[in-house]
């Protein structure tokens, strides 16, 4: 079922080339009823781009858990790996039917963007479409060797890479396409083309890789925890619940884990975007976007705070695990400060006469916390609170045996201070000194935290080694509410991808390709963040209403129990 | 079963209405394309392209993302401090007057680069800034405003100082001045429009009928039409026209012309 309408879309993607033909001779736009063509381009690469981060995530995670099956020796370790692998079959051709349907679109209703586009980028277009068979069929491969090559793991290892390698190429070619708006390169000025590598490399594209590579770990991690509770929450028996339990505890770390680095990734893609021009880079930080980041504070606030919450949760169902209860509320005020912290705006929404009495456009106190380097000192101190919850989670049902227990706790201790204290004091410190020296601290931030954190989780795990078990983990014991937030966390996650495909498609404002290519369409403007939400919302119902219906399809098959054969009463 | 997929699907609805009201709630703007700015002779006083050069420093051009104008003792904080840029224009370089300064910081900004700032600015001349030659003016004038005398008028932008009018699908670049019809009928046959064009009954098929163009289209529609005739091309009708009619026209000869098309109805 599955691998013919794989096939049919592939086939309806190459046939699609002979229509740049058709767009050269048209007019520059054609409308879309009702909603207009850029809701329409909009709501379908969005629904593509969720889809087939997905598609992309899975595999990486579904390998490395296999491999660490092979390497335990433990079956449960395959089968999650199984069960992953079976969402990312199901989600796999609903991505290349919307990867064709946006395809069609685009040719349909922007036919002279279209082939501008595909004049510079034809060659990695064919490119694409060859890739898009070798994923397919490593796909196939994959999944239908499974039990086939259950002795020859390696091997099926191999296949599993070979998925992940033509899946990140897809990847990183469409990334080239649609960076290559917002940065053109290797273009001259009337857009002629000069250099595909150039065009390919441009300057946001390498920034995007990165960041796209991680978010889609973090945004699939969170679609299988999702699944894991809507099983869980589903589950007749204590096993089913115990499995799905440990499943969304994996989903949740796997997210949780890739979400660490994505402010890192940020960081990088806002700094490139800024050496590339800077006042796109001026105008998406502190210009008519600037309140998109309050909105993603909240957001990212959530998911923080989430994560957290489900991990101390996830305590209660280890026992010894009561130890460290007493220091949720901390950690859980070090959070919660943060993320006020982060969600602060620079500037507050004040009447005329409230902006008299106080003086300024700013308020004297918040203005003060809405700026770049409170930000940055927030969300490194939310960052480091995460991994601490994590280090009293992995923690909860040993005791270290090592006799340099307590100078181990010391040192990590110590570190996890001292990172704390570069956070804080440069996030202090950049407010005396001038901006590009303040952007650059935001760097020494990163690596502080970043050190910290390996340095802390290296004395952690040789502290840990051959530690006492206190109790065992009572997987499926846990609170309800619990499933709840991983289902809150991966609604997050993806109303969060969906206002950054909006802030990506705003940054260029009214330019089809950022300098070469001007939108004349009627909707050369970029839309208000209320009207993005609207569309951004209907998007991520559409989406968990279709992700939904492939967990239900994937269900189906589960619930039918093995029958023997009755001979000579087959239908055939 | 069926509750799951209910709960959940409630609960998943108040997170997603939740996250929908909290961006409704806060400042709505938009972003919306800058207007073509187009001026004749003789509304082009220096008052009013200062005022207009005002409103093009704080919006079209985006300057004021980068430079603010303070008290003079003030420093800039990603780019100069412009107050008194004015007086300072006019003495800057020896032999080089105020406009021609200001013009020359402004489409090739890293020849004065002042020292202590990073060669961060993109040329106003070219997109996406890509002010045409009314705001180039403008632009120059308010900066003049700024401690000097403004002395600038639409003549001291030379032709070749704003965005290529090839570039696909950019706005065309122009100074719409009143045009003289009778010039421009007299132009449409010496130019060669009258070979491929039909008005009335004279001139080829080759190209569309113009008898009514100026009933259909607008007067930016037409000059988009004569200098950037790849981009405005009408159906039906091959690609043939010569890309380079805004090199061949002086700005007069183009605004006889379209005073001529116009006024075909």
């Amino acid at each position: 079922m599955v691998r013919w309408r794989t096939v049919v879309t592939a086939v309806i993607l190459l046939s699609l080339w002979p229509l740049l033909a058709l767009a050269q001779e048209t007019e520059a736009y054609r409308a879309f009823p009702l909603v207009g063509s850029r809701v329409a381009v909009w709501v379908i690469a969005q629904l593509h781009l969720m889809f087939a981060a997905f598609v992309l995530a899975v595999p990486i995670f579904a390998v490395i858990v296999e491999y660490m099956g092979m390497r335990l020796k433990n079956p449960k370790f395959d089968r999650l790996a199984r069960e992953f692998t079976k969402l990312l079959f199901a989600a796999f051709s609903t991505t290349a039917i919307l990867g064709a349907i946006l395809l069609f679109t685009l040719i349909g209703l922007y036919p002279k963007f279209f082939t501008y586009l595909s004049s510079i980028f034809f060659p990695t277009m064919w490119l694409y479409a060859v890739l898009f068979f070798g994923e397919t069929f490593s796909l196939y491969l994959y999944w239908h060797t499974w039990d086939r090559l259950q002795d020859r793991k390696r091997l099926h290892l191999t296949l599993g890479l070979m998925v992940n390698f033509f899946g990140t190429v897809l990847m990183v070619i469409a990334n080239s396409w649609l960076t290559f708006m917002t940065s053109p390169a290797g273009v001259d000025v009337t857009g002629k083309l000069i250099n595909l590598w150039a065009a390919i490399n441009n300057p946001t594209w390498m920034a995007i890789n990165i960041h796209r590579f991680i978010a889609n770990i973090s945004f699939g991690g969170a679609i299988c925890g999702a699944y894991a509770a809507y099983k869980f929450l589903g589950a007749k028996s204590d096993e089913e619940r115990a499995h799905y339990d440990w499943m969304g505890y994996i989903g949740n770390f796997i997210a949780i884990s890739a979400l660490i680095f994505l402010p890192f990734a940020g960081y990088l893609l806002g700094r490139e975007l800024y050496d590339f021009n800077q006042q796109m880079g001026i105008m998406a930080m502190g210009g008519f976007l600037s309140w998109l980041w309050i909105i993603q504070a909240i957001l990212i606030g959530i998911l923080f705070l989430g994560s957290n919450y489900y991990l101390w949760l996830g305590m209660e169902r280890i026992k010894g695990g009561e130890r460290y209860r007493r220091y949720i509320k901390y950690l859980m005020i070090l959070l919660a400060g943060g993320f006020l912290v982060w969600a602060t705006p620079h500037s507050l929404v004040a009447s005329l006469e409230e902006a008299r009495k106080i003086g300024t456009a700013y308020h004297p106190l918040l203005g003060v916390l809405g700026v770049m380097s409170a930000k940055n000192t927030a969300v490194n101190i939310m960052i480091l609170t995460t991994f601490v919850s994590f280090l009293l989670y992995r923690r909860a049902n040993k005791e270290a045996v090592v006799s340099w227990e307590k100078l181990g706790k010391v040192a990590q201790a110590g570190l996890l201070a001292i990172s704390g204290g570069i956070v804080i004091y440069l996030g202090i410190y950049g407010y005396f000194v001038e901006a590009i020296v303040r952007i650059g601290f935001s760097v020494y931030q990163v690596i502080s935290v970043l050190t910290a954190m390996v340095l802390v989780g290296g004395i952690d795990l040789l502290l840990y080694r051959g530690a006492r078990i206190t109790g065992a983990f009572q997987w499926g014991k846990i609170a309800v509410r619990s499933q709840y937030t991983l289902v809150l966390l991966a609604i997050t996650f993806t109303w969060l991808m969906g206002l950054m495909g909006y802030f990506r498609s705003a940054i260029r404002q009214h330019w089809h390709v950022y300098g070469i290519i001007r939108d004349t369409s009627p909707d050369a403007f970029s839309p208000t963040l209320g009207y993005a939400a609207n569309v951004v919302s209907v998007t991520t119902v559409i989406f968990l209403g279709f992700l939904l219906f492939i967990f239900w399809l994937g269900g189906l098959g589960d619930k039918k129990p093995a029958r023997p054969r009755e001979t000579g009463k087959g239908k055939g | 079963m069926f509750w799951v997929h209910l709960k959940m699907a409630i609960f998943g609805l108040l997170i997603i209405g939740f996250f929908t009201y909290y961006a409704n709630s806060i400042p709505q703007l938009e972003s919306r394309p800058p207007e073509e700015l187009a001026l004749t002779e003789a509304e082009a006083t220096p008052e009013r392209l200062a005022q207009l050069g005002r409103d093009i420093f704080f919006a079209k051009g985006g300057c004021a993302v980068c430079h603010n104008i303070k008290t003079a003792e003030e420093k800039g904080e990603r780019a100069p401090n412009l107050q008194g840029i004015g007086a300072r224009a006019a003495t800057a370089r020896p032999g080089m007057s105020a406009k021609q300064y200001l013009l020359e910081s402004l489409t090739k900004p890293q020849t004065f680069l002042v020292a202590g700032y990073p060669p961060i600015m993109p040329p106003a001349n070219k997109p996406p800034v890509g002010l045409n030659r009314v705001e180039m003016a403008a632009i120059v004038a308010f900066m003049q405003s700024l401690g000097g005398q403004v002395d600038v008028k639409l003549d001291d932008i030379p032709a070749g100082a704003v965005a290529a009018p090839s570039a696909p699908a950019a706005s065309p670049a122009f100074v719409r001045q009143a045009g003289d019809a009778k010039a421009g009928k007299e132009l449409f046959a010496s130019k060669g429009c009258i070979a491929c064009h039909k008005v009335a009954d004279a001139g080829g098929k080759i190209g569309p009928d113009l008898s009514s163009v100026g009933e259909k289209s607008s007067p930016v529609e037409i000059i988009r039409a004569i200098i950037e005739p790849a981009v405005v091309l009408t159906p039906g009708y091959p690609p043939v026209m010569p890309p380079d009619y805004a090199e061949k026209l002086t700005v007069k000869e183009l605004n006889d012309l379209v005073a001529y098309l116009t006024e075909l109805k």
